[in-house]
């Protein structure tokens, strides 16, 4: 074979390259796993048909679509879909893009972002899923619908969600946790419980943040005032507005002594808030914010 | 030898001199990072961007007029050149699309659609030192900012700093947002982020060393995702390695990336390897990408690509796969044709993991 003609063949042998390669990569049988790709549960329950409530919507939507990208630290807006997530990021929640309207607003289907994006019409970005209708499908106006209908009905959360609200009153979670570091000044605190709050105790409570000296763990240097406040949109959540930016350095939240750090809830429960410290004052979180404003 | 054919020869000429100066300073990019490979140019080459994609630069420009399309206008160099003012290059991309996807017992969908139209601006305020540049996404859906930043430096070559809003630098910048490689790493097209990018420019070198917010940490107000990667770019082939971590309040999250680039006579290779470990879903995932890009003729590209995604590691049988085969077709400037076919492979009970589409592209740039 002369140098010209083997030129001539270095495409046709780079492309029987690929083609070698492409079938060396196979996809999964999909053996012992549900249909969004995870394992099966000895005794689990099987795929719930699509249905206006969250645990169907999570299971048929937001599972096996969403979550493909907004899951964990790279989630588009820090919106993450998963099931863990999913409804305390939605429900109530401002949008990034708009922050005007909320993700979802319980029983407006029209002014909830998540359906402007679905339907396309958005006044920011893409409509989800991301690459629709080019490379998957739109979600169909049917199964729009059962999301409309879901918010229309209040937005209720998923059935074992629901289990826990005729629990115990307890806090299901803290934003930013004790021994968090963030990065700049936090704009809000968020204290998320498992049931609705009593908004008419409020006024009966009042916070501060804290700043510690450095190095020390209980030597206040400084104390910042705070705003408590329930979003009417949902009234799990107790949000904690600094009253002005957080500089650099340790703080902590801390229930004002002359304050209850007994939060109700609208049957009556109450649960406690905090840690007590050394001067018997209830500390929410102790954190760090790592850099100026 | 008539007129018109001593034109074209001039036009060719001129074109064949831009490349050889561009190759020979091997300094000032490409959303399409096959043509780079081709030509073996670094994205800054042909876009102002020295990351690649957006606003295409003066050479850039003269590629796209003259060298891409299957037909050289007798006037092409005389058409349009970007520059508004001496200071203000304008540009931008429209791609209109007809698609048709299926997926098992799911009803066909089809659609027209407006896929995207951005326009990019960079005015240069002092030349080679300091410059501000925006990338707008005009439709659909109204207008959103993707980038917008000030460089300083000379990002031809040297060292440069961009602060403000830009797209990571992390593996191939494909066209393509939706390639497996772009959606697990996260870092695509779509998906700029708000912080400063140090850069240097040399020679064969690229590399890139960024701090910014981080996507997980748009509503949380915590955390910071730090970015960097190293790219050594030859006349046939090229290699980069990228890596990237964001600490979140949700979970921290660290990604790791090969990818190369060489050329075979008329065909260039593009590959990436991505690693993902996602404290916050307690996943690691793998995502891989081969693509040949095969120039038949002059304005005519066939591009075949295989994709892999492994979304969890530790669980076995769930990978899937993709593989593509679009037809482009250039046959003026800033006018290029696409249609292709694409088939997903994944679990047999997930019937989005089977879709099928063919699609059919117009893509306007300038």
């Amino acid at each position: 074979m002369n140098s010209r003609q083997s030129h001539r063949s270095l495409p046709f042998r780079s492309a029987a390259a690929l083609c070698v390669l492409l079938v060396a990569a196979c996809a999964g049988n999909g053996e012992g796993l549900d249909a969004n790709g995870r394992p099966l549960v000895p005794g689990g329950s099987p795929t719930l048909p699509l249905s206006a409530d969250f645990e169907s919507i999570q299971e048929n939507i937001f599972t096996p679509i969403c979550s493909v990208c907004h899951v964990g630290g790279g989630a588009p807006e820090g919106l993450r879909l998963d099931a863990a997530d999913s409804y305390s990021l939605l429900v109530g929640v401002p949008s990034t893009e708009v922050p005007s309207l909320l993700r979802v607003k319980p029983a407006d289907p029209d002014n909830s972002y998540i359906i402007q994006k679905l339907e396309g019409h958005a006044a920011v970005g893409m409509q989800m899923p991301f690459g629709c209708p080019n490379t998957q499908p739109c979600l169909t106006t049917s199964t729009i619908a059962f999301i409309r209908q879901w918010i229309t009905n209040g937005a209720p959360p998923a059935a074992p969600a629901a289990a826990a609200v005729n629990g115990a009153l307890s806090v299901t979670s803290i934003v930013p946790d004790s021994m968090e570091s963030v990065q700049g000044p936090p704009p809000q605190m968020m204290v998320a419980f498992n049931h609705e709050l009593d908004v008419s105790q409020l006024a009966t409570h009042s916070m501060h943040f804290e700043k510690l000296a450095a190095g020390a763990t209980s030597t206040v240097v400084e104390q910042v005032a705070a705003r408590i406040e329930v979003s009417s949109a949902n009234l799990r959540a107790l949000m904690i507005w600094p009253a002005r930016p957080l500089t650099a350095g340790r703080y902590r939240l801390v229930i004002d002594a002359a304050s209850s750090s007994r939060f109700s809830d609208i049957a009556g429960q109450t649960v406690a808030l905090g840690t007590p410290d050394e001067r018997g004052q209830a500390v929410i979180s102790t954190f760090d914010v790592e850099v100026n404003p | 030898m008539n007129q018109r054919f001593i034109k074209n020869r001039h036009l060719l000429l001129t074109a064949l001199m831009l490349t050889i100066a561009a190759l020979l300073r091997a300094a000032p990019a490409a959303a399409e990072p096959y043509l780079a490979v081709l030509e073996g140019y670094k994205c800054n080459v042909c876009h102002v961007n020295p990351t690649g994609g957006g606003l295409r630069n003066q050479f850039g420009l003269t590629y796209a007029k003259v060298l891409l399309p299957a037909e050289t206008l007798d006037n092409a160099l005389d058409s349009w050149d970007g520059k508004l003012t001496d200071r203000l290059r304008v540009g931008g991309d429209l791609r209109a699309d007809w698609t048709r996807v299926t997926a098992p017992n799911t009803a066909s969908q089809q659609a027209f659609s407006l896929e995207q139209f951005r326009v990019y601006a960079d005015l240069t305020l002092i030349p080679d030192r300091l410059g501000i540049y925006v990338d707008e996404q005009i439709a659909p859906n109204g207008s959103q900012n993707e980038e917008a930043y000030v460089r300083y430096g000379n990002p031809t070559d040297g060292f440069y700093v961009k602060g403000g809003q830009f797209y990571l630098p992390f593996g191939w910048r494909l066209q393509d947002q939706t390639a497996f490689v772009r959606q697990v790493s996260g870092i695509n097209m779509t998906t700029p982020d708000k912080g400063v990018e140090l850069g240097y420019e040399h020679a064969a070198w690229s590399a890139q060393f960024d701090v910014t917010n981080g996507a997980a940490n748009a509503t949380t107000g915590s955390g910071y995702q730090v970015t960097t990667q190293v790219g050594y770019t030859k006349p046939i082939w090229r290699v980069g390695i990228a890596g990237s971590s964001t600490q979140s309040s949700a979970g921290d999250r660290r990604m790791g990336g090969l990818f190369a680039g060489v050329k075979t006579g008329p065909i260039a290779w593009l590959a990436e390897g991505d690693i993902v470990h996602d404290d916050s879903i307690g996943r690691s995932l793998v995502a891989g990408l081969l693509e040949g890009d095969w120039r038949l003729l002059k304005g005519h590209n066939l591009k075949l690509t295989a994709e892999y995604s492994d979304p969890d590691r530790a669980v076995r049988n769930n990978q899937e796969t993709r593989y593509s085969v679009v037809y482009e077709y250039t046959p003026l400037p800033f006018l290029q044709l696409r249609a292709g076919y694409r088939h997903y492979f994944g679990i047999p009970q997930n019937n989005q993991q089977h879709q099928q589409a063919i699609l059919a592209e117009l893509h306007g740039y300038f």
